[in-house]
């Protein structure tokens, strides 16, 4: 983590993804809940990539190299199941 | 390095475009597999999206493609404009994925040029990009291909028409009624109601809308239809020797028209919503339809679409 950057705990990183996935779907973040799944929100596969490669990039200034598997995508269904992953990677609580 | 006739026909359309038009083109490809480049810039890398690979993870794997690298190169200012006959849907998500989406964009879309002899082409939009969507993007893919055929083509206030199965609003899925309502109460849209699969060509309208995978089967159809009735007249003609004979007058003002209905005569389809131009060019692109395909994207950032779009779509961000 670089030493201006903020500490990061699961709340936001909800923030981060819902913010994330709010621009790319032209939605208010206030329509996106973390109980909702992709699917519902009408993100297709290109919309997935194009989160995880914002995300890998807003999160790179908490670990070098941020990256999500590709072969992982498939498990992530819902917002809770991308925040999750990304709070195990980065080992928050 | 995509196309059925890549790299040769490629190279050689690229360098057609550049002796016939004046165009600065850079090459972009796996050099031992280019061959000779003509004398063109080549901008090296080293993968190749097939054409049978996944668009969204073979852009996140295959960086240093030749496709991911040409978005690069709109990126970052090195290039106006990127054309690929490769893998339309990897095309697709390198525009996207490098050159980001515009602003307010739900979806980029795919837009392509039909022939409508006696006028300026008709703008088939969604033809493939997204086979799922919603009335608001339907909306949207109306209003950006209106603003292409009004900067490309000149066109004043270009008629739209919902692709649907009748003309009355009361005709087809939820999808396209819901979109004909959204049409109706667009006052910067000049629409002019739903529009049958028969008016494709030839089109009463300049723009008609419809979801990417409707778009795409009616675009394929169209195709096919058309290369049917070509090959049958053709076969008709070489019957017998009086009917060669005849062929000997008919062709000379056949093929004018078979020409001019031909796909790369039109250079491909153009990719709206993206920050960037991005030309795809059919699969069986020769050196002709590479070359116009490089033209009308040079034409594209002549007539500013980008920036047209991008003031359609947020007018409160017009520069």
């Amino acid at each position: 983590m670089s030493a201006d950057t903020a500490p990061l705990d699961r709340a936001a990183i909800l923030v981060l993804v819902r913010d994330q996935l709010a621009e790319i779907l032209e939605k208010s973040p206030e329509d996106i809940n973390e109980d909702v799944s992709f699917e519902d929100l009408g993100a297709d596969s290109l919309a997935l990539i194009e989160l995880v490669e914002a995300l890998e990039e807003s999160l790179a200034s908490y670990e070098d190299g941020f990256h999500i598997d590709d072969e992982d995508l498939e498990g992530l269904t819902s917002v809770r199941d991308a925040v999750n992953y990304v709070a195990v990677k980065l080992q928050v609580a | 390095m995509g196309g059925d006739f890549a790299p040769t026909e490629v190279i050689l359309g690229a360098r057609r475009a550049v002796d016939e038009f004046g165009l600065n083109v850079i090459l972009v490809g796996v050099p031992e597999l280019l061959g000779d480049p003509l004398g063109l810039e080549v901008v090296a890398c080293s993968e190749v999206i097939a054409m049978d690979d996944d668009p969204a993870a073979s852009v996140r794997k295959k960086k240093d493609s030749s496709l991911v690298r040409a978005a690069e190169l709109v990126r970052d200012g090195r290039a106006c404009a990127m054309v690929s006959a490769g893998n339309t849907g990897a095309a697709m998500a390198s525009a996207l994925l490098r050159m980001g989406r515009l602003p307010g964009v739900v979806r980029p879309c795919i837009a392509t040029p039909i022939p409508n002899p006696g006028r300026t082409p008709m703008v088939l939009v969604d033809a493939g990009a997204n086979a799922e969507c919603t009335s608001e993007m339907l909306v949207q893919f109306a209003q950006m291909a209106s603003t292409f055929v009004e900067a490309h083509y000149h066109v004043e206030r270009p008629s739209v028409g919902l692709l649907s199965i009748g003309e009355e609003s009361s005709k087809g899925t939820p999808l396209v009624k819901e979109t004909h309502q959204l049409l109706r109460e667009m006052s910067t849209l000049n629409f002019q109601g739903n529009v049958e699969g028969r008016d494709l060509i030839p089109s009463p309208v300049d723009v008609v809308v419809t979801d990417g995978f409707t778009g795409n089967v009616a675009l394929k159809t169209l195709e096919g239809a058309l290369k049917f009735v070509f090959s049958t007249m053709l076969s008709a003609i070489d019957t017998n020797d009086a009917t060669r004979a005849a062929g000997d007058v008919l062709l000379e003002h056949l093929l004018p028209v078979a020409t001019r209905l031909r796909p790369e005569s039109q250079g491909g389809a153009l990719l709206l919503g993206v920050d960037g131009i991005c030309v795809i060019s059919h699969g069986s692109s020769n050196a002709t339809a590479i070359m116009n395909a490089l033209r009308v994207a040079d034409e594209m950032d002549r007539d500013e679409v980008v920036g047209k779009v991008r003031a359609t779509i947020r007018p409160d961000q017009a520069a």
